[in-house]
């Protein structure tokens, strides 16, 4: 594999005392899609936080090859990283277009806007639909999609994707996923962090699974799906959901 | 009481609650971006006033030196405190707005005044060098207290205004001034007599109105701000840098101040610590407005000047006692009846 777009190397976050996320590494590569997945509260979000500079963090996060040191959020996503949040953080009472052009902020003032948001439309034709709406008003579902178009029209190199299957119907979890993996076409890495570990693993080239703060296995997504470890503690409950 | 004088009143109270519209749309903007209850507000309007009037009289204002010395303290925090503000270009740019720009303003200054140029050539430098005092002041005084509480930033913002107060009595003593009416003019509307002056400070702030309108609405800026407002982790995460918004906010909250300032100068006597009482009132309309509606606050702003009037009119000694009860109601009607927003984060 060509080298790593987005590395983190020994990450850890404290809350006050109280250590979150332990010498975490993990790498991804331009065109993959790469998973962390484990149980609530076992750190992902406090990761993906801290790879997005909301929270401080110790050990190193590189992006294409340089190190990000105390860059802040804003000088990440001019720098091609975008996360979308696990609650979406939409500007509710803008309409669903004027979200979507706030998305292309850092770009340079020059260039043109209409065809990355004619990209977004045709990825979500739904959003097309309701564009003069205010997201407020939106469903669950169409949230989600408005979240990772916003965050899509920066162009960001590398995606984070916060639990996006939260709170969503098994169908729009299924279409949402779909799109993501759509999104491998494009050449962005995307980093996946669910709780869902069937649906991860099925769209995922790799996997991390985490277990309160520390990563303790990685593989091949197949391999990790197929892993008796793996079977029994994260995907036995979504077999008898299923 | 004849309708003369209702109607003598009730122009008194609209023209008084336009200017209180402004600072009400002030507080609000500085609010609903940076979380600062803006006490500082009325300094602005009384510096801007007294700033005029001095150039009127042919005195050196020291705002001139003032935004330069706030200019260099900027200057200094930014490059001391930001390692990415040491790189050439944002160093030049910069250098530009915080060293430049206001000296640039007080080399105006100098040679405006001997040459008593009038209105037309004072009014701007006047507003020119106060917006920029917004945004310095937001550098050096909110911008290192970015993430603290709702509460810590008014005890800020009160500390700002006192320091305001002080300077202001320092710089342009203890004596009031009065500027001269941008136009004499009377005109007869039915049985009403309009004052041009009423008309131009209506005028102005429905066109200001129309014009952040315009602003907020249609420029890609305008929106970012608003959407720092709705969700300042979301606006992060799209790249709009949250300092830039508070910036703008402040420039934007100085501006209208000192132009408020500018057009009550010919009809009231305004002494260095006049504006408190003004932007007071401004803030028991944008608090009725609940701290973000801009309509309402607006709309309550005209109710304010409308009260005050009647008010002098009936009771002048209770004038200001009857301004501010009508808070009382209002804040017990919003409790009762909308539920209560915790501090965010």
């Amino acid at each position: 594999m060509s080298a790593p777009v987005f590395e983190l190397r020994d990450v850890s976050v404290a809350y006050g005392k109280i250590e979150a996320v332990r010498r975490v590494s993990l790498e991804l590569g331009a065109g993959r899609i790469v998973t962390v997945i484990g149980a609530n509260g076992a750190g992902k979000t406090t990761l993906l936080n801290a790879a997005m500079g909301i929270l401080p963090a110790g050990g190193e996060i590189r992006f294409e090859g340089r190190a990000l040191g105390h860059d802040s959020i804003e000088a990440r996503v001019a720098a091609g990283i975008s996360l979308v949040a696990e609650k979406r953080e939409l500007f509710a009472t803008m309409s669903v277009e004027d979200n979507l052009r706030l998305g292309a902020y850092t770009r340079p003032r020059g260039e043109r806007v209409a065809a990355a948001l004619e990209e977004v439309y045709t990825l979500f034709p739904r959003l097309k639909e309701r564009r003069k709406q205010a997201s407020g008003t939106l469903s669950g579902g169409e949230r989600q999609m408005l979240a990772m178009g916003r965050a899509l029209m920066a162009r960001p190199k590398v995606l984070m994707l916060d639990e996006p299957s939260l709170g969503l119907a098994p169908r729009i979890v299924k279409e949402i996923l779909h799109l993501v993996a759509d999104l491998r076409r494009t050449g962005v890495a995307i980093l996946l962090v669910e709780q869902n570990a069937r649906a991860a693993l099925r769209i995922a080239d790799y996997g991390y699974v985490m277990e309160t703060g520390s990563v303790t296995l990685h593989g091949p997504a197949d391999t990790l799906a197929n892993d008796p470890r793996v079977i029994e503690s994260y995907l036995g409950f979504a077999e008898c959901a299923a | 009481m004849d309708s003369t004088i209702v109607l003598f009143l009730a122009q008194d109270g609209v023209t008084n609650g336009a200017i209180y519209a402004l600072l009400a749309l002030s507080l609000v903007l500085v609010f609903t971006i940076t979380r600062v209850i803006f006490i500082p507000q009325g300094e602005f309007v009384a510096y801007g006033a007294l700033t005029l009037a001095a150039f009127e009289r042919g005195v050196f204002p020291m705002t001139a030196w003032f935004t330069v010395a706030l200019g260099l303290a900027a200057f200094a925090a930014d490059v001391i405190r930001d390692p990415a503000a040491r790189r050439p270009r944002r160093l030049a740019k910069a250098l530009a707005g915080d060293i430049g720009a206001p000296a640039a303003l007080l080399l105006a200054t100098w040679v405006a005044v001997p040459l008593k140029l009038g209105p037309l050539a004072e009014v701007p430098l006047t507003l020119a060098m106060l917006a920029l005092l917004g945004p310095f002041l937001y550098r050096l005084v909110f911008q290192p207290l970015a993430e603290a509480s709702v509460l810590v930033l008014l005890i800020a913002a009160v500390g700002v205004h006192l320091a305001m107060v002080g300077l202001g009595l320092l710089v342009f003593g203890a004596e009031g001034f009065r500027t001269a009416p941008l136009t004499a003019a009377m005109f007869e509307v039915g049985p009403a007599l309009v004052s041009g002056q009423s008309l131009w400070v209506l005028g102005v702030t429905g066109g200001l109105i129309a014009a952040l309108w315009a602003f907020f609405e249609h420029t890609l800026t305008g929106k970012a701000l608003r959407a720092t407002a709705v969700n300042r982790l979301g606006a992060r995460l799209v790249g709009i840098p949250t300092t830039a918004a508070g910036r703008i906010a402040f420039a934007l909250a100085a501006l209208i101040g000192a132009l408020s300032g500018v057009l009550i100068a010919p009809v009231t006597t305004v002494f260095y610590d006049t504006g408190f009482l003004t932007g007071l009132k401004g803030f028991v309309a944008a608090i009725i407005g609940g701290l973000v509606s801009y309509p309402l606050g607006a709309a309550a702003a005209i109710l304010v000047g409308l009260v005050e009037a009647f008010a002098s009119f009936w009771a002048s000694t209770f004038k200001e006692v009857i301004v501010f009860t009508i808070i009382i109601p209002v804040l017990l009607w919003r409790s009762l009846r909308s539920t209560h927003v915790e501090d965010e984060e």
